[in-house]
C-alpha cells in the first residue's frame, strides 16, 4: 500500500505537473493566460493520480509506470520549450 | 464496471484509513467552516455596540484614510480599505509597515494594531477552519488533509461505482445496523460528491498554492511564473511612482467612478466592497476598486483607476474578464459561498454541518464494522477510536460554543478593565476542548458521548443568553430592530442546542435499548 501511495505522491506530482504543463503550453495563446486554471486543475489531476496509483498490482510497477510517464511528459514539454515549438 | 476483488480490497483499505486519518481534521474544518460562512455577522455579534452605532458614511471613511496616510508613511506606498457597507458597517484600513507586518486601523484606533478590530472570535473560528488553530504549520497540514480528502473521495467512488446506480436510493433500516449506516454514508457521499470534490480541490489550492507554485515554477513554467503573477492576480497595472505629488483623489470620487465604469460595461449593478491604493498622492497613483456584481458565479470584479483623475486603466468585470480572473473569482466564491444571496450562505452552513456529520458517521462505521457481536469485551482499537471521535468531535462543538460565550463575557469585562479579549477567547476554546478530550479518555465512550453532547447542548444554549445579558441585544429585540445578522446567530445557536440534545437522547437510547456487546452499550 505505502509504496503505491508514495508513487502517486512523488512521481505522481511530476506526472501531474507534466500533464498540466503540456496542456497549458499547447493551449492556444500564451501560457500566462491560463495559469490559474492550470493551478486549479493541477490539484484535481494530482488527487486522481494518487488515487489511480492503487490500481497497479504492486509498488514497483506503480513507481516504474508513473515515473516513466512523468519523464516522458516533462521531457517532451522541455524539448518543445527548448525548440521554441510552443510559447 | 467489474473490479477484481484484490483491487476492491485495496481501495476499501485505502478509503478506510485515509478517511480515519483525515476525518478528524475534516470534521473540524467543516464544523468551523460552516460557522465561518457568517464571518462578517460574527464581527457584529462580538462587538458590544455595533448595533447601536450608526453605519459609517464615505465621509467618515475619508477622514480615516486621510489620517492614516498622514500618520503612517508606509501606508502611502500601498494601502487597502473596506468601504463601509452592509458587510462591515465601519470603515477599516490596513497596510504593511516597514517590516512587512499587516496593521489594521479604525476611527477608534488610528495608530493601528496587528489584530483586526473586534474580530477575535471570527478570526479564531476561521483559524480553526483552515489550520485547526495551529499557527503556520496548520495551514500546510490542512492542505495535506485536503489532498487526502480528495484521495478518499476518489477511492470511495471506485468502491461504490459498480453498485452506484442500483444502490443509490437504498436506505435499509433494520437489524443490520452496519448496512443502515453504510447506506446512509453512501447516499450522502454520492449526492454531495460535487460539493466535496469542489472543497477538496479549492481547499488544497488555498492552503498549498504557494509551495506548489514554487515547485511548478522551474518544472513547467521555465521560472517565469513569478513575473507573470501580478498581471494574473491584480487588475491594476503596476506604475512606478513619478515622484511628483498631485491631487490624491477622494473615496467618493472613486466610489462613484467605479460604479459608473461598471454600469457602462454592462453590469446590472456594482457595489464597491474594498479598494487598494498604490502610491497615494503621487501623479502615478493607482486605485483598484473591487465590488460585487450580482448574478455571476464569481461576483467580485474590479475597476482600476488613475487615482488623481479617475481615468480607467483596466477592468476585470463578470462577463468581460480574462480566464485567470474569472477562475480566481469563481474559485473563491465557490469555496466561500459568496455567489448568491443569504440562501446560499444558509445552504453552505447546512452543507458544512452535513459534511462534518459524514466524517463522524465514517468513524462510527469503522467502530461498528469491528464490533465483536458475541462477547461483551470489545477490542482496544474500536474503543480508542470511539474515545477519540467523541473527545475530538463533540469536544470541538463544546469548545466553539464556549468560545462564543467567553467572547460576550470578555467583551463586557473589557469595557471596565484592561484585558486581552483575543487570548482569553483562545484559552477558553482550546482549554475546554482539551478538557473534553481528557473526559472522553477517562470515561466509557458511551457515557462520555452522552455527557459531552449534553454539555454541548447547554453551552450552545448559553450563547444567545450570554449575548443578551452582556449587550442587551436579546434575540427578540434584535428581530424587532431588524438586526437579522444578530438574530440569526442567536436563533441558530438555539436550534443547534436542540440538535445536540436530540443526539444526546439518541445516544442514551442506544445505550439502553440497542444491541449489547458494543462500545456504545452499557
Amino acid at each position: 500500500m505505502w509504496a503505491r501511495g508514495l508513487a502517486g505522491i512523488f512521481p505522481g506530482f511530476l506526472l501531474s505537473a507534466g500533464l498540466v504543463g503540456i496542456l497549458s503550453w499547447l493551449w492556444p495563446g500564451p501560457w500566462q493566460a491560463t495559469v490559474v486554471v492550470g493551478l486549479v486543475a493541477f490539484f484535481l489531476v494530482w488527487m486522481c493520480v494518487i488515487g489511480s496509483s492503487f490500481f497497479f498490482a504492486n509498488g514497483r510497477r506503480a513507481w516504474a509506470w508513473i515515473s516513466g510517464a512523468a519523464l516522458l511528459l516533462l521531457g517532451g514539454l522541455w524539448l518543445m520549450q527548448w525548440l521554441h515549438w510552443i510559447e | 464496471m467489474k473490479l477484481k476483488s484484490t483491487t476492491l480490497r485495496t481501495f476499501t483499505t485505502l478509503h478506510t484509513w485515509v478517511g480515519v486519518v483525515a476525518g478528524f481534521a475534516l470534521f473540524v474544518a467543516f464544523y468551523a467552516g460552516a460557522i465561518t460562512v457568517f464571518h462578517h455577522e460574527l464581527q457584529a455579534w462580538q462587538s458590544p455596540h455595533a448595533a447601536d452605532r450608526p453605519q459609517h458614511s464615505l465621509a467618515d471613511a475619508q477622514l480615516l484614510l486621510d489620517e492614516t496616510l498622514a500618520r503612517h508613511p508606509a501606508a502611502r506606498k500601498h494601502v487597502g480599505m473596506l468601504f463601509p457597507g452592509e458587510e462591515s458597517p465601519h470603515a477599516v484600513i490596513y497596510w504593511q509597515d516597514e517590516k512587512g507586518t499587516w496593521l489594521f486601523a479604525t476611527q477608534d484606533d488610528l495608530q493601528g494594531s496587528e489584530k483586526p478590530p473586534q474580530a477575535a472570535l471570527s478570526e479564531l473560528i476561521n483559524a480553526l477552519h483552515y489550520s485547526v488553530g495551529i499557527p503556520v504549520a496548520g495551514t500546510y497540514l490542512m492542505g495535506i488533509v485536503s489532498l487526502l480528502y480528495g484521495v478518499a473521495l476518489f477511492s470511495g467512488l471506485v468502491i461504490h461505482l459498480p453498485k452506484l446506480t442500483q444502490d443509490l436510493f437504498a436506505l435499509r433500516p433494520g437489524r443490520n445496523l452496519k448496512r443502515f449506516w453504510q447506506d446512509a454514508h453512501n447516499v450522502i457521499g454520492v449526492l454531495s460528491l460535487p460539493m466535496h470534490l469542489m472543497f477538496a480541490v479549492t481547499g488544497a489550492l488555498l492552503c498549498l498554492m504557494l509551495v506548489v507554485m514554487l515547485a511548478l515554477n522551474p518544472l513547467i513554467y521555465r521560472s517565469g511564473l513569478m513575473a507573470a503573477l501580478p498581471a494574473v492576480m491584480d487588475t491594476a497595472p503596476i506604475r512606478s511612482p513619478a515622484g511628483e505629488s498631485t491631487h490624491r483623489g477622494t473615496l467618493s470620487m472613486w466610489h462613484a467612478r467605479s460604479i459608473e465604469v461598471a454600469l457602462a460595461q454592462g453590469q446590472v449593478s456594482f457595489e464597491p466592497a474594498y479598494l487598494k491604493l498604490a502610491n497615494a498622492g503621487d501623479r502615478n497613483a493607482v486605485v483598484e476598486v473591487t465590488g460585487q456584481s450580482p448574478g455571476a458565479l464569481g461576483p467580485l470584479g474590479a475597476v482600476a483607476l488613475d487615482a488623481g483623475t479617475g481615468a480607467v486603466l483596466a477592468t476585470q468585470l463578470p462577463g468581460g474578464r480574462d480566464a485567470n480572473h474569472a477562475a480566481i473569482a469563481s474559485t473563491f466564491a465557490l469555496h466561500f459561498g459568496e455567489y448568491g444571496n443569504a440562501w446560499v450562505k444558509a445552504l453552505y452552513f447546512l452543507m458544512g454541518l452535513g459534511g462534518a456529520f459524514l466524517f463522524y458517521s465514517g468513524n462510527l462505521l469503522w467502530v461498528e464494522s469491528r464490533r465483536k457481536r458475541r462477547q461483551v469485551e470489545q477490542g482496544r482499537a474500536p474503543l480508542n477510536l470511539a474515545r477519540a471521535t467523541v473527545g475530538a468531535c463533540i469536544g470541538l462543538c463544546v469548545a466553539v460554543s464556549v468560545a462564543f460565550v467567553a467572547t460576550q463575557l470578555l467583551e463586557m469585562t473589557a469595557g471596565s478593565r484592561e484585558i486581552n479579549v483575543a487570548s482569553g477567547i483562545s484559552w477558553a476554546c482550546f482549554g475546554s476542548w482539551a478538557l473534553c478530550m481528557l473526559w472522553a479518555a477517562l470515561r466509557p465512550p458511551v457515557r462520555a458521548a452522552r455527557e459531552l453532547l449534553w454539555t454541548a447542548a447547554v453551552t450552545t444554549l448559553l450563547v444567545p443568553i450570554a449575548h443578551g445579558a452582556a449587550t442587551g441585544w436579546w434575540l427578540w429585540r434584535s428581530a424587532a430592530a431588524g438586526h437579522w445578522n444578530l438574530f440569526w446567530i442567536d436563533a441558530g445557536a438555539i436550534a443547534m442546542a436542540f440538535g445536540f440534545a436530540a443526539l444526546a437522547r439518541a445516544t442514551a437510547r442506544r445505550a439502553r435499548l440497542g444491541e449489547p456487546n458494543s462500545v456504545w452499550s452499557l
